[in-house]
């Protein structure tokens, strides 16, 4: 009946043999373009297409234009995992991309793992194999980091505190945003910050009054949020309407530059490793030009973490050279030297032990009550990664 | 169960004849015949469509849990996400901890169930229908957030890895292999279910379904046949999420939402209650759902406008479709093919006569 | 002080959005599952009407509550009034359907990031000091004041109104209401509208208050157990449910574990189910019936 036929229509779409892109390098990407998380991936997925696009229309890699494919998962495993046989086994991929929640990470990694391609993480949250020693498959260009953020972070706060800190933190109820606050919540004391709260906030929480009543009750002077953007602002934003006079710091989102006008707090840190629009650099006014042309729908300052993963894309594949095949070019990525020109603190850099960069740069941004503007609070800071 | 004839020839001389699955010549070639064209799949087909029919495999039975649950016995339960979801983590948790082997892990997975079964079935001896449903929503969110915690306390905080089960010393990764242990996981459980109907339990559940109280009055021990619905069906639906976790080789929280309870109960409104090829039908629309939707979109409108939307799609339309269904055709996909049955059985008349030929 | 503040702030939330529960049940016997969606979907219609009317925020508020009231009318004239004669589980299991047709529909129109209707009204939200050291938001204030108008209204609507009258016969006794001459399916259709514009109004609030995305549609769900906990045709009820379950959750965040808070309305209700099922202020037989 119906669904028999439509069984039968989707088999023989998917019996037919593909065509074969002959003259061009292939690769996928799997990623929550759609559903609930999608409002951090998709603006990276598509930053990362119209990079592909400009790259194409210039000419391509010596003559060789790269063909990308996109498959949205909405953030499901099971998904993600069936975009990842399909990119691998009838698209025959050179790099897998992905572009999701970390719960799909593991399934996509063991079929990329069974093709011998490698895996970038773009936009996606660095899981710990691209750290050293770094899985031979597995990279990584995402700006936050866990582990690393927190001791940035907390560096931070303890060069601008002017008085003794006592810091209370705010996660999301999910395993990594908890996982990072438990962390942050070990190195405080070794820092001579004294702990006195961490709030663990489920998602649909109408009010978030109680668990800020907690933080401020608690006595905290500094307030420290890794987490989805919807908790650190609202958590903010209910320390405030408590009169909470404190300093609040959180990672910056890529909502976080369109968010810091919005709240005009004086007192609200976004700490980052991604360069804001406001600096006006050369790659900024590239970016927000070709992203007027191509007619993106997102605001032109979420693109930057799809626009960096095009670059190393390009880098990659440029050093691959052709033919290409996933072994080269896992080889060439473990080499891999990438300038960001201005958008991260430094190049990215990859060495057949590290994924991830050999050095992690963090800026801090506040808004500028007086000038009405975003002020930067702390330039490029590096951390070496180990 | 009753059966009716669909040709003349076949005199039921035993009761042995009269409860066989197969009554007729053509349903027995046409199982055979289903048996031989499902074997042969996964030679001929792109790996895919093998994964694809693997995920249909997959929900069927949990499809046909819930139909024998909801659909039989007539209790009604929101809280199959959360079923699966603890057969996954038990399978994950054991895999972790203790590096449990398959034929360990499984068993103990249908173990939680049966237990989460009599504890979340005990409503039902006091509340019915609404109220029912309502406590088993409970258990999706309980479950969620034992899950969570054992997440974040072991710090497998973006989920738990499970390695491949390895049967006769081998591991199963081959999708090929795992299309056939799927499958046979589903006849098995088609078998178990059909089964159960035709015993005694199938007859005390649709006692009760139609009307408690008589039951009640006919001898039919209604607690205990109510409790062992919610302990099978949530014993089954576990070792569904446990071949889940095996099969994805991954476990996390976040995979199993009340969307997911939502779905289920979608296939077996769709495929039609009290039906278990019913069940089948409304497992394999569901999951093969979203990939319609997404080739019908390809075909209409162009890539890149619509991979924003496409989930949002999916949601609206899925939620139309129940909608049509629950409207028009109550009786699901099972009533559609029962209704052209009919007409091509009837015609050229429209009705069946009054009386008489009847049965 | 500023926990009971914070307590009366979530039970208020609760009670406004259980009132659209008990509404519905109370007079057809329907349980609308949806409702969540459909106050997420008027907190996105307001939106709209902040861009249609900028400028005027009474306006545009005033334009998607009416609105609201509309949608609520139509989703029963053209999606439930089909079901009339079906069992009550066919109706549940649609409007749990029209729940999941609304979120997509919500992402397709505005995309699925937080939306803060707040800003195109030009309406900024200040919190004030109350005595004993609390503080409370402005819109958290309003909300409160909002419910209770809410119940005043409608206790007054329902015991002393003519088309209350009406609608508590119709619960009581649909077939005797009908052969009375009451039109029943206005009255349910009244029903729809009303518990949709109390949903509007609890939608809008915290959307001005602390912004729109789609966990809205998760906490109308949880506003569900406070309904149940106090009986689903009892408004009194749903107002004691509500205080009963934000005590607990808010008490429970402060004192034990945050991440209980999401649990323990469904824990409650369980325990509820077992021991009484009919709600504490329920009426008994309404079991029997289903």
């Amino acid at each position: 009946m119906f669904p028999r036929l439509q069984g039968a229509a989707i088999a023989a779409l998917l019996l037919a043999a593909p065509a074969a892109a002959e003259d061009a390098y292939t690769i996928g990407l799997t990623g929550a373009l759609t559903g609930p998380p999608a409002s951090t991936y998709a603006p990276a997925a598509d930053a990362l297409r119209l990079y592909i696009d400009r790259l194409n229309a210039a000419g391509g890699i010596a003559g060789k234009k790269i063909n990308l494919i996109l498959q949205d998962d909405a953030a499901e495993p099971g998904k993600a995992t069936a975009n990842a046989k399909k990119l691998l086994t009838q698209d025959n991929v050179l790099m897998l991309l992905n572009a999701s929640l970390s719960s799909t990470f593991a399934p996509v990694v063991a079929e990329a793992k069974r093709a011998g391609v490698p895996v970038l993480f773009a936009s996606s949250v660095c899981p710990k194999e691209v750290y050293p020693p770094a899985d031979p498959l597995q990279f990584c260009t995402t700006a936050f980091a866990s582990t690393y953020d927190s001791r940035a972070t907390l560096a931070f706060i303890k060069d601008t505190a002017k008085q003794p800190v006592k810091i209370g933190f705010s996660a999301m109820a999910i395993p990594l945003s908890r996982a990072e606050m438990d962390f942050a919540e070990q190195q405080a004391p070794a820092l001579g910050m004294t702990v006195v709260d961490k709030e663990v906030i489920p998602p649909p929480t109408p009010d978030y009054t109680p668990f800020a009543t907690k933080l401020k009750d608690a006595g905290a002077n500094w307030v420290f949020s890794w987490a989805p953007w919807v908790t650190q602002v609202r958590t903010l934003e209910a320390l405030r309407r408590l009169d909470w006079k404190g300093d609040y710091i959180a990672w910056a989102h890529i909502e976080a530059e369109g968010e810091l006008a919005r709240l005009r707090d004086g007192a609200f840190y976004v700490v980052g490793a991604n360069a804001l629009f406001q600096e006006q650099l050369p790659i900024h006014k590239e970016i927000a030009e070709a992203a007027k042309s191509a007619k993106v729908t997102y605001p032109v300052e979420q693109l930057t973490e799809g626009w960096i993963a095009g670059m190393v894309v390009e880098a990659a594949l440029k050093a691959t050279g052709w033919p290409a095949t996933p072994e080269k070019l896992a080889a060439a990525m473990s080499t891999l030297k990438v300038d960001t020109k201005g958008l991260r603190g430094g190049p990215i850099e990859w060495t057949k032990d590290n994924h991830f960069r050999t050095r992690q740069y963090y800026r801090v941004y506040r808004w500028d009550s007086g000038k009405s503007a975003i002020q930067l609070v702390k330039d490029w800071t590096a951390f070496d990664v180990k | 169960m009753s059966r009716r004839p669909r040709a003349s020839g076949y005199f039921r001389t035993d009761y042995g004849e009269d409860l066989t699955l197969l009554p007729t010549r053509l349903a027995r070639f046409a199982v055979l015949g289903a048996l031989v064209i499902l074997l042969a799949l996964p030679l001929l087909a792109s790996p895919f469509l093998i994964d694809l029919a693997a995920q249909v495999f997959l929900a069927v039975i949990g499809a046909l849990a819930l139909m024998l649950l909801t659909g039989y016995a007539g209790q009604v339960s929101l809280g199959h996400a959360g079923l699966l979801a603890a057969g996954a983590f038990t399978v994950g948790i054991l895999f972790k901890e203790l590096k449990a082997p398959v034929f360990v892990t499984l068993p103990a997975a249908a173990a939680v169930g049966a237990l989460l079964g009599v504890v979340f079935g005990l409503p039902s001896l006091r509340v019915r229908g609404l109220y029912l449903a309502v406590s088993t929503l409970a258990l999706n969110f309980l479950v969620a957030y034992l899950g969570g915690e054992y997440e974040t306390r072991r710090g497998f905080s973006t989920g738990i890895v499970v390695d491949p089960p390895s049967l006769a010393g081998k591991a199963v990764t081959d999708a090929r292999a795992w299309y056939v242990i799927l499958l046979a996981a589903a006849v098995a459980t088609l078998l178990l279910c059909a089964n159960l109907l035709r015993a005694r339990s199938g007859r005390a559940w649709a006692a009760i379904r139609a009307n408690e109280t008589v039951a009640q009055t006919l001898g039919i021990g209604v607690a205990s046949y109510k409790l062992l619905a919610f302990v099978i069906s949530s014993a089954l639906t576990a070792v569904a999420g446990g071949l889940f976790a095996y099969y994805r080789g991954f476990v996390s929280v976040e995979a199993f939402s009340l969307f997911l309870s939502i779905q289920y109960v979608a296939m077996i409104i769709i495929g039609g209650m009290g039906s278990l090829a019913g069940a089948i039908l409304g497992a394999l629309f569901v999951t093969l759902f979203p990939y319609a939707i997404e080739a019908s979109l390809a075909a209409l409108v162009s890539p890149t406008a619509y991979a924003g939307l496409l989930f949002a799609v999916n949601a609206a339309a899925f939620g139309a479709v129940m909608i049509l269904f629950l409207l028009l055709e109550p009786q699901g996909l099972i009533g559609l093919w029962r209704r052209l049955q009919s007409y091509f059985l009837l015609w050229p008349f429209r009705h069946r006569p009054v009386g008489g030929a009847r049965r | 002080m500023q926990l009971a503040v914070n307590m009366l702030v979530l039970t208020a939330i609760y009670a406004l959005i259980a009132c659209g529960y008990v509404l519905i049940y109370r007079v057809s016997r329907v349980l609308n599952l949806a409702h969540g969606e459909l106050l997420m979907l008027s907190a996105y219609l307001l939106l709209w009407t902040a861009s249609l009317f900028a400028g005027h925020p009474v306006l545009a508020i005033a334009a998607a509550l009416g609105l609201s009231l509309l949608v609520g009318a139509m989703v029963y004239l053209f999606l439930l009034r089909k079901l009339t004669g079906e069992m009550a589980l066919a109706a549940v299991l649609t409007t749990v359907a029209l729940g999941v047709l609304l979120r997509g529909v919500t992402v397709i129109v505005w995309s699925a990031q937080q939306q803060y209707p707040a800003v195109p009204l030009g309406l900024s939200n200040w919190a004030f000091a109350l005595p004993g050291g609390a503080r409370i938001s402005l819109w958290a204030a309003l909300l409160v004041a909002t419910t209770l108008a809410v119940y005043a209204s409608l206790f007054a609507f329902l015991r002393l109104g003519r088309w209350g009258m009406r609608m508590r016969a119709a619960g009581q006794n649909p077939l005797l209401a009908a052969q009375r001459g009451i039109n029943l399916h206005a009255i349910y259709a009244l029903a729809w509208s009303l518990s949709t514009f109390t949903g509007a109004l609890a939608g809008v609030l915290m959307a001005l208050d602390s912004g729109l995305g789609q966990t809205m549609a998760i906490v109308g769900l949880k506003a569900f157990p406070a309904a149940l906990v106090g009986g689903l045709d009892s408004l009194a009820g749903a107002l004691l449910g509500s205080l009963i379950v934000a005590s607990a959750e808010v008490t429970l965040i402060h004192y034990v574990d945050p991440l209980l808070s999401e649990v323990i309305p469904f824990l409650v209700l369980i325990v509820v189910l077992m021991l009484r099922p009919w709600g504490l202020l329920g009426t008994r037989e309404e079991l029997d019936r289903v």
